[in-house]
């Protein structure tokens, strides 16, 4: 009889361990995902920080809500000139400035209330009366959907061309080994400056795709499109490599067509590290937005997102931090959170794995 | 002019045709004792002798342009050349209104107009000499005016009036007919095709100071050019550093006062990006002066607790505003900029820019002596929504055009909210500041509306309504007249007014009636005059601070304790 592993603290969880695990009697085969949900399921780290992320994102999702009934207000409505109760006392929004009684005073917006306005500015207002609590979890909306949406579209472009290049080879490769190295040689954030501000003015209006200029999508589009080549020449590789395996030649030798061999044989087997690159490049594509709109080439105002508001704050560093600290505590949360679930996705999915996104 | 681009009209000037922008007709003329603005407060004396010192550190931000004063034009820039390249004429070193009197420097007097306006005649002082002990010729200021085409300077739109200059800038050969020069005798003579009552205010720019005949026509801002003021310049290291010294050809007493000696020996202007830095190096005594930073407003009211006596509050001439494209629906209705107007809270938006400025309804700033103050548009947003559903545009889509620095981009994100509350569907474009005015400026934009500023050029009336609101100088591109404002009325009183040789008080008069007649068509919804502040190292005798009308503070008439 196998002996059973019950001291063990860590286990891969091959099936040979399961095997040996089970009486033989009741040995089954078991799926690499259902192995990988095996593994991740015992990282309980890492399904915290899911919790944190799912968290963030209901909060985020239910902004509407939180500010027609507790905050009363929008994310883009100005009350610099009104009062608001704190503690029954009546108080500016936006305190008048110049020169009072001799002395030079500077218009500063209201701090934080925590929930002594009656839900008014919970973080306090920016220096435009704005409510900063309804303008984080709006722009938590914005940098939350730039961030998923631009990852979705990366993803699926890198993983199209790292599928052909590798599988085709020859001249296909090096069309598109080269369009991946074009894209290294200029810093993500350059690039990312040059193309966000050259559509700021204009928009784009070609090949029958209208964005106006404001639109978030012209964020969400450079992003996805200045990191493809940091998600396709990794995946690229993998692809070469399975490309010699013994199952593609099988399928090749019984007449799969190429399409089929790319998306049915090859794609499945890198899947497990699409997915830890889709979780982890959300996280690095907030930040990257929050990089450009605090520059200026990204979300334009008055929509808010975390990096514009980090950038209306800098102004108020001293006297109202929480302008900006609060969109940044934000951001942190928010990549924490997905780099350790990415983490202990990894962990799960391939254990060998060294998947990150680097530039 | 933008705070930081002056440039931007002038390039529009320089594609004006002179017979376009002036009516046909002799006018006033006489005597050569015409000054501009007339002053009607007292001023500082900016006579510090005896009280010289050794070395004036000022950290000033990155507006320099250039230290070429055929090529400069930004307020850093000039604030720099002020005292050291000097025009045949220029305004008194003064505080207050009396800054805008022009006064002779480089020539013996100011100068004398024929009875039809049209030739101006000055005689350049005897014994003046540039920072490298050569003479100072009559041909230098012809040579100066052609270098500036040569230079493709941002100038020579306010030399298109004189006549063969148009000529000249197309060719770029011979020289400018109207000009002629002796330096026998050191007569210059100067005619223009059409009368121009700002005329010697255009003498009194940079642009127009003589430097030597055979400087290079290219730009000399690392390399600078000989100088004739109190100071010249030593080294320039673009972005990092300026330094002054005395110029050891200067004699102040050939000036009769009106160009002060100076008295800081060397002046030395550390370039510092950041608002925050530049404050705490004049706090801690590395620099002397807040060079064109302002103090960041969070920190306003703890450096005014423990220096309250080393900040100076002042207003230079200057108009905050939103203009509306009146070629451009919905803004080709009057009643949609009426309601636009009504619907502006200004006190609001003196909250936005930190409470430092004083709200406004007209285009004239209150520093001007023809500023009378109307209060057309008072705060009623009721009747601002009236008149938008009387208008027929309600739900109609407005783009608010604004570009990306410093406060402005939140004028624009309460205008787009003031919009929408009034009935409109606004959205906010915001551009790059380095594009925003030729964006704005070309017709093809089509902007609706959108933030505007304007800082004086010079401290006369011409330099707001001629060049912002003239329909006769409306262009394709390069346009200054962003609201596209072309009322025959208002263009004819304009063009009278030019002629006008002397600001009189009935000339003032008519001014502050063309302010009213504007604001009637509300191409504009002027919002605010801002508020800058002056700080300065505890070290720094603020009983010779002198903040000029036109060029702010002046660094050579201070004190240290």
């Amino acid at each position: 009889m196998a002996q059973r592993v019950t001291e063990s603290e860590f286990t891969l969880d091959t099936a040979a361990e399961l095997a040996a695990r089970e009486e033989p009697a009741a040995i089954r085969g078991r799926s690499p995902w259902y192995l990988a949900w095996r593994r991740l399921r015992r990282n309980y780290v890492a399904f915290f920080f899911l919790a944190l992320f799912l968290l963030v994102l209901a909060a985020c999702a239910l902004a509407p809500m939180y500010a027609s009934h507790v905050a009363h207000t929008g994310p883009n409505t100005n009350h610099i000139l009104e009062t608001v109760k704190v503690n029954g006392k009546e108080t500016p929004v936006v305190s008048p400035g110049g020169v009072i009684n001799g002395k030079l005073v500077a218009s500063i917006p209201i701090g934080p209330t925590w929930f002594s306005a009656g839900g008014r500015f919970v973080l306090g207002a920016d220096q435009n009366g704005r409510d900063v609590a309804v303008r984080l979890l709006y722009g938590g909306r914005t940098s939350l959907f730039i961030g998923i949406v631009s990852s979705v579209i990366c993803v699926f472009f890198a993983v199209i061309l790292a599928l052909v290049a590798a599988y085709y080879g020859g001249w296909s490769d090096f069309v598109i080994t080269r369009f991946f190295d074009l894209f290294y040689a200029f810093p993500v954030i350059l690039l990312g400056i040059a193309l966000g501000s050259a559509l700021a003015i204009n928009g784009f209006h070609h090949f029958g795709i209208d964005i106006q200029s404001g639109s978030i999508w012209i964020p969400t589009l450079v992003i996805s499109y200045v990191l493809i080549p940091y998600i396709g020449r990794p995946l690229r590789g993998q692809v070469l490599s399975l490309r010699e395996k013994e199952f593609v030649e099988a399928a090749i030798a019984q007449g799969a067509s190429p399409f089929r061999v790319m998306f049915v044989e090859l794609l499945p087997n890198i899947a497990s590290s699409v997915l830890v690159f889709f979780t982890l490049i959300i996280a690095n594509n907030i930040i990257l937005e929050a990089a450009l709109s605090f520059l200026g080439a990204g979300v334009q105002p008055p929509t808010a997102s975390w990096g514009t508001q980090i950038a209306d704050g800098q102004e108020l560093i001293v006297t109202r931090p929480w302008l900006s600290l609060a969109p940044g505590l934000a951001i942190v949360i928010t990549v924490l959170s997905l780099n350790v679930f990415g983490d202990g996705l990894r962990d799960a999915l391939d254990p060998r794995a060294k998947v990150k996104v680097e530039h | 002019m933008n705070r930081r681009n002056r440039w931007k009209w002038l390039v529009t000037a320089a594609s004006f045709s002179v017979g376009v922008a002036l009516v046909a007709a002799a006018c006033g003329g006489g005597g050569g004792n015409k000054t501009t603005t007339t002053s009607g407060s007292t001023s500082t004396s900016s006579s510090a002798a005896g009280k010289s010192f050794a070395l004036f550190r000022i950290a000033t931000d990155t507006g320099t342009d250039y230290l070429d004063p055929g090529l400069s034009y930004t307020v850093e820039g000039w604030g720099v050349m002020w005292n050291v390249y000097l025009p045949l004429l220029g305004y008194k070193h003064v505080n207050g209104p009396d800054g805008a009197t022009i006064v002779p420097y480089l020539a013996q007097s100011l100068p004398t107009v024929s009875s039809d306006g049209k030739t101006y005649t000055l005689t350049l002082r005897k014994g003046v000499k540039y920072s490298d002990g050569t003479a100072v010729k009559a041909s230098d200021f012809k040579a100066t005016i052609e270098r500036d085409y040569k230079v493709d300077s941002p100038g020579v739109g306010f030399f298109g009036n004189i006549v063969g200059a148009n000529e000249y800038s197309k060719t770029k050969t011979g020289s400018i007919s109207g000009i002629t020069a002796n330096d026998s005798t050191g007569v210059i003579t100067i005619k223009l095709t059409q009368p121009q009552g700002d005329f010697m205010n255009i003498l009194a720019t940079e642009f127009a100071a003589p430097l030597p005949a055979s400087t290079p026509a290219k730009d000399q801002s690392t390399t600078p050019a000989p100088s004739t003021g109190p100071y010249m310049i030593q080294s320039y290291a673009p972005n990092k550093q300026i330094v002054e010294v005395r110029n050891p050809s200067f004699d102040a007493s050939l000036y009769g006062g009106n160009v002060p000696a100076g008295n800081p020996d060397k002046v030395v202007w550390d370039v510092i990006g950041d608002d925050n830095v530049a404050l705490q190096r004049v706090i801690s005594g590395q620099d002397d002066w807040l060079g064109y930073h302002p103090i960041p407003p969070d920190r306003l009211s703890s450096v005014q607790a423990k220096y309250p006596n080393q900040i100076k509050l002042f207003t230079p001439a200057n108009t905050y505003y939103f203009f509306m494209n009146t070629r451009v629906a919905p803004f080709n209705n009057l009643k949609v900029r009426q309601a636009v107007n009504y619907a502006i809270d200004r006190q609001a938006l003196v909250r936005v820019y930190g409470g430092l400025a004083q709200p406004t309804e007209q285009v004239l700033p209150p520093t001007y002596p023809q500023y009378k103050k109307i209060d057309p548009y008072p705060y009623n947003l009721a009747k601002a929504k009236q008149l938008i559903a009387q208008a027929g545009v309600k739900g109609m889509a407005v783009t608010v055009w604004n570009h990306d620095r410093g406060l402005d981009p939140r004028a624009t994100a309460y205008l787009t909210d003031v919009l929408n509350s009034i009935g409109l569907k606004a959205t906010q474009k915001i551009v790059a500041a380095a594009v925003y005015w030729t964006t704005i400026g070309n017709q093809a934009t089509k902007a609706q509306i959108g933030f505007a500023d304007w800082f004086q050029d010079y401290p006369h009336p011409l330099d707001w309504f001629d060049v912002l609101l003239n329909g006769e100088r409306i262009t394709q591109t390069h346009n200054n007249n962003y609201a596209n404002f072309d009322d025959a009325s208002v263009n004819s009183q304009i063009d009278a007014l030019k002629k006008e040789p002397t600001l009189t008080n009935a000339v003032n008069a008519r001014w502050a009636s063309v302010d009213k007649e504007v604001m009637a068509q509300a191409p504009w919804a002027p919002f605010l005059n801002r508020q800058f502040t002056d700080f300065f190292h505890s070290n720094v005798d603020l009983s010779c601070y002198v903040n000029h009308v036109l060029y702010e503070f002046d660094y050579s008439t201070i004190c240290m304790k």
